[in-house]
């Protein structure tokens, strides 16, 4: 009898290991999981979030975009607002005019990017709610070049390109995966409501990547580095936030 | 003494709840407990709600919790999203996978709709008023009658089950960011995103009104009887004078 009962309990978990070998063939798997999967019942639930959205998103649809006529008036300012930082200072002072964005890593061939080369860069604007996970939201107008953009004036990444890693004025970092960089609205933004970005919400370029929280929206970018692993960046988790035991993944 | 004995003899074990029944009324408890401890956490670094699609610090607020007597950073000390958040999705799931096993156990069991839906006559005028007499004056059923749920007990089961849970589901998708791609309609149904995450604490308000009330009338109904009943399903219906044992 309970011969019987290992052998089906094998056979069962060989056949639920092909149904989801079969669901995930030629797909990326690396698109339902984060850099670092956390442990026990947590990691579960991460994955179990993440996939079922990743899933619900596989068709990379555009987030609901707003009319101008709805854009938040004082947009809040939240987290850090003013990078205490030498250089970030010097470049404020001189207007950014010697603000640049090394674009490295793996990359077929790297570039530095003046904010006048981000400028002439195709661009888009967009109007797309800002949903902070401690609860709030607001609506504002970005525009900005696409990161798939960016990345193609680096000559494109090579085969083992997994991440993008940016890296803030003032300490932040965040990795994002394919799925994110190669998405329409992920835009790395220079304006805000037809002007120039201000200064509290991440001057000169900050990231835009809809379909998260706020907490993967990095502000007062410094670089872009294409990544095969997360693993030698601060605790290995794939950014600053999931660090600090927030999820990495925060597009719920 | 033989009074009680006595008791016993006139009464009839019957079963309450099926194992299934049992088992997730009890991860029901749990995660809602859970759900509810995180989701405080969560609210009390935003302690603020809002109506439509925008709502900030300073936005015009529909609740602030510093006008109830606990300011800003007094809210924000005692609560922890960073906990509230992870918990607040795990047991999400465990809520989830909970209701659709419950869900595809009892769907297709007759039995499950005669306990659960009140029949033509439990619905009239007359008994809907006495059953609500009864609440209010913590009357308690006797007999025969307490082996199955009274009308209002079926209804309120039927709104937290059918109603309630599945809106807390709903309005927490809304709330996601990932939903402004993957359902921009459901959230334009609440009339935006603020609007889903107030009615989503509402809908929490009831939930805790119908816990308050389930636990005040499982007092009411004897607590040893009713707890024995949804841990082991046993339950002891006892006979009124003048009941008959065949049913």
């Amino acid at each position: 009898m309970k011969k019987v009962k290992t052998l089906s309990r094998r056979k069962f978990m060989t056949r639920a290991g092909a149904v989801s070998g079969f669901l995930l063939a030629g797909c990326d798997t690396d698109i339902y999981m984060p850099p670092k999967v956390r442990g026990g019942v947590m990691g579960v639930a991460d994955v179990l979030t993440m996939a079922s959205q990743r899933l619900l998103l596989s068709g990379q649809q555009l987030v609901q975009e707003h009319d101008v006529s709805e854009v938040t008036k004082n947009f809040p300012v939240w987290n850090q607002s003013n990078p205490d930082d030498e250089e970030y200072q010097r470049l404020r002072r001189s207007n950014y005019q010697d603000w640049r964005l090394p674009v490295s890593g793996l990359v077929n061939s790297p570039v530095s990017l003046s904010l006048e080369d981000l400028k002439r860069l195709p661009r888009r604007t967009q109007v797309t709610s800002h949903i902070c996970e401690q609860g709030w939201s607001a609506i504002a107008q970005w525009t900005g070049t696409p990161l798939l953009r960016v990345l193609e004036a680096a000559g494109g990444v090579t085969a083992d390109a997994r991440y993008i890693v940016m890296h803030a004025y003032g300490g932040w970092y965040e990795g994002y995966d394919m799925f994110d960089a190669v998405h329409p609205q992920t835009i790395l933004a220079y304006g805000m409501n037809g002007k120039e970005l201000p200064l509290g919400n991440g001057a000169p370029v900050r990231l835009r990547v809809e379909r998260h929280c706020g907490y993967k929206q990095l502000k007062f970018l410094k670089s872009v580095q294409v990544v095969s692993s997360m693993e030698e960046f601060g605790r290995g988790t794939g950014g600053l936030n999931s660090d600090f035991d927030f999820h990495w993944y925060a597009g719920a | 003494m033989k009074n009680s004995l006595q008791v016993k003899d006139s009464g009839a074990w019957v079963l309450r709840h099926s194992v299934n029944a049992r088992i997730c009324h009890w991860i029901t408890v749990f995660s809602f407990v859970y759900l509810l401890l995180s989701g405080i956490m969560i609210f009390l670094q935003f302690p603020e709600l809002y109506w439509g699609k925008v709502g900030f610090q300073g936005y015009p607020a529909f609740f602030r919790l510093s006008d109830w007597g606990l300011s800003w950073e007094e809210a924000d000390a005692l609560g922890n999203r960073r906990w509230g958040r992870n918990y607040h999705y795990l047991f999400a799931w465990v809520f989830i996978f909970n209701g659709i096993i419950y869900l595809a156990w009892n769907l297709w069991q007759k039995k499950f709709y005669r306990k659960m839906l009140p029949t033509r006559e439990e619905l009239t005028g007359r008994n809907l008023k006495q059953d609500l007499i009864n609440h209010l004056r913590f009357r308690s059923e006797k007999g025969q009658a307490t082996r199955h749920y009274n009308v209002l007990q079926k209804i309120s089961y039927l709104i937290v089950l059918f109603v309630l849970f599945p809106f807390m589901f709903v309005s927490g998708l809304a709330q996601m960011p990932a939903f402004t791609a993957i359902s921009p309609e459901l959230i334009d149904l609440f009339g935006g995103r603020q609007t889903a995450r107030t009615l989503h604490v509402l809908c929490t308000v009831l939930l805790v009104l119908f816990v308050v009330v389930h636990v005040i009338e499982v007092f009411i109904a004897g607590i040893v009887n009713q707890m024995r009943s949804m841990i082991t399903g046993k339950y002891l219906s006892k006979t009124e004078a003048g009941e008959g044992e065949n049913e």
